[in-house]
């Protein structure tokens, strides 16, 4: 490195102090804690009992979490299809040349992914609303009555109810994403396609697609992160029922360790939480990883 | 090439591509005014609703407002034990504090990282990267454990300290990339010049490293303002919500009443909507460079 730039190590230290005893003590400190309350049994009281292994044997015995976990992975799998995939869609018709108003589409429908989670959550549980809903009242004017009810009361909808709202929120986000990459592309690209006689489809295909790939990868990272902590609208919509329907992890960790007090063994679901989100995203990475290098052998 | 394209030229022509086209087009306009539609319409609902009463919203939850009152912001305004004043009040400050420290800090962290060399250089940069990578949401348990354990759970700056802590990976590396970027030449004159090393930091660096500190600050400030879990878990009093904690505490004291609610949410979101909507070039652009590259 330059010579010129040799400032004194106090200084540089001076500097970084403050930073960096923040940063661990608020991300390393508590993943330490985590780590350690993990190993004992304790309701919140003045009583910790160390016991074990036993809070991680409860653990990989919990249906709940794994159902919570398992959910987890629906909502990444959904949101990727509807967030990502319907997103690619509306970048490839708002691309064409014969759509007016690209500005105003980029503004509105980026709009909602400013919006706190906690906020979309509520206004979706007013569309869900069995008396004064949005959703039943188009039932009605449709003329389904038949087909109105309690929608978040739904067992076996309740998660897709839930996952609706995420994809809503997110597509605009990417949709710009995915855009800011298109707009990089060499445009003479798309006129020699066209001139070739590449239709629209076989375009997007074999043009577009391989072109943005590392965006769309990005993108898939993001959601599956994202997801992975889904709990803001879940917490406004449903805290995770009716029943145990539609429990995420981080809402059943919340639920053990505040509303059940069981402190010890919501910190063993924190560590299992950290776990299984750490292997989901980098498992992705490792396959993603696997994907973009046979491309380009 | 030239032949094609007149040919191209001629088929364009056609009455039928023509008609095709203008199908075409009325079909895509027409699919993403939708979309655009219903990105907004939760937001023009919610405002017209909002100036029903009570009784006239359950009877019609979609008409526009025949009396249009606005009798519930004067009821949300008036009654202070709705917090919602305070709320915003809280949710300001947080999110100032934590924005200005997470740029400060993300400059210099990222500055010292990208051009200083010293034995923990790689240490610290591997450190924060962890940072990105570690699912920060599993600490929700064991972060409320440790504040309340070193009693700085309910305090007005008990938020900053996790929302700088989680904020200051992405801006490190944003900053680090941006400033390797720029070439040397200028800190070396300044060095020769007989600059110190903070003066050259904060009065040349600083300024070539605005869009990038720009870019931080955007994405930042949407975080911290709708950051909801974390908040949750370590503030107890009241006094101290932020809007995400009020409005969850708000609908829970009235549940049914919709157009209470909406007036209180419109009300909550107004500056990050009107934020938004008076700089959403910069916002979209800074919110993209930061996912993109973060």
């Amino acid at each position: 490195m330059l010579q010129a730039i040799k400032p004194k190590k106090r200084v540089v230290f001076a500097y970084l102090a403050i930073p960096t005893i923040l940063f661990i003590f608020a991300v390393f400190v508590p993943l330490i804690t985590a780590l350690v309350n993990s190993f004992y049994e304790w309701k919140s009281g003045p009583n910790k009992t160390f016991n074990g292994l036993t809070n991680y044997i409860t653990l990989m015995h919990d249906s709940t979490f794994w159902l919570s976990f398992r959910h987890n992975l629906f909502l990444v799998a959904v949101c990727i299809i509807g967030q990502i995939g319907i997103a690619f869609i509306l970048v490839l018709m708002i691309n064409s040349r014969l759509v007016k108003l690209k500005g105003i589409h980029r503004t509105f429908g980026f709009f909602p992914s400013t919006i706190a989670a906690v906020s979309i959550g509520f206004i979706w549980k007013m569309v869900y609303d069995y008396n004064r809903g949005i959703l039943n009242w188009f039932l009605g004017v449709i003329g389904r009555e038949d087909l109105q009810q309690v929608w978040l009361s739904n067992e076996k909808l309740v998660m897709l109810l839930v996952a609706i709202p995420l994809v809503w929120q997110w597509i605009g986000y990417y949709m710009v994403i995915i855009l800011s990459a298109i707009s990089s592309i060499d445009t003479e690209i798309f006129e020699v396609a066209e001139l070739d006689g590449a239709n629209a489809v076989q375009r997007a295909i074999y043009i577009v697609l391989p072109l943005i790939k590392n965006t769309l990868l990005v993108c898939v990272t993001l959601c599956i992160a994202g997801n992975m902590k889904a709990f803001d609208n879940i917490y406004v919509m449903t805290s995770g029922g009716p029943g145990k329907a539609s429990m995420v992890m981080a809402m059943y960790g919340y639920n053990v360790s505040f509303a059940e007090n069981n402190l010890g063994y919501g910190s063993t679901i924190s560590v299992g939480i950290f776990v299984m989100s750490l292997l989901v995203i980098g498992g992705s990475q490792w396959i993603i990883g696997l994907l973009t290098k046979d491309k380009e052998a | 090439m030239a032949k094609k394209f007149e040919m191209t030229k001629v088929e364009k022509n056609d009455v039928p591509t023509k008609i095709k086209k203008g199908v075409l087009g009325v079909f895509l306009n027409a699919v993403l005014l939708i979309f655009s539609a219903t990105c907004i319409f939760p937001l023009v609902w919610m405002f017209y609703s909002s100036l029903k009463e009570k009784r006239v919203f359950n009877a019609d939850i979609i008409g526009l407002p025949k009396n249009p009152t606005i009798i519930n912001y004067k009821n949300i305004l008036t009654n202070s034990d709705y917090h919602l004043g305070a709320s915003m009040k809280n949710s300001l400050v947080v999110t100032a504090c934590s924005v200005f420290l997470i740029v400060l800090f993300g400059f210099i962290v990222g500055y010292i990282l990208a051009r200083v060399r010293f034995k923990l250089n790689r240490v610290l940069y591997v450190m924060f990267l962890m940072g990105m990578l570690i699912p920060i949401h599993s600490l929700l348990v064991p972060i409320y454990l440790v504040f309340k354990n070193t009693g700085l759970s309910d305090k007005w700056f008990t938020l900053i300290i996790p929302y700088v802590a989680f904020g200051l990976p992405t801006a490190i590396f944003l900053v680090e990339g941006f400033v390797k970027g720029v070439p040397t030449a200028l800190e070396e004159a300044a060095a020769i010049d007989g600059s110190s090393f903070s003066r050259t930091l904060f009065q040349i660096i600083m300024p070539i490293c605005r869009p990038i500190m720009t870019t931080v600050a955007i994405i930042n400030v949407f975080t911290c303002w709708n950051e909801f879990s974390f908040a949750l878990v370590l503030l107890k009093n009241q006094k101290l919500h932020t809007v995400p904690l009020a409005m969850t505490q708000f609908t829970g004291q009235f549940g049914s009443d919709y157009p209470k609610i909406m007036a209180a949410m419109l009300l909550t979101m107004s500056p990050i909507v009107v934020l938004y909507f008076t700089c959403s070039k910069q916002i979209i652009k800074g919110m993209v460079a930061g996912a993109v590259k973060g």
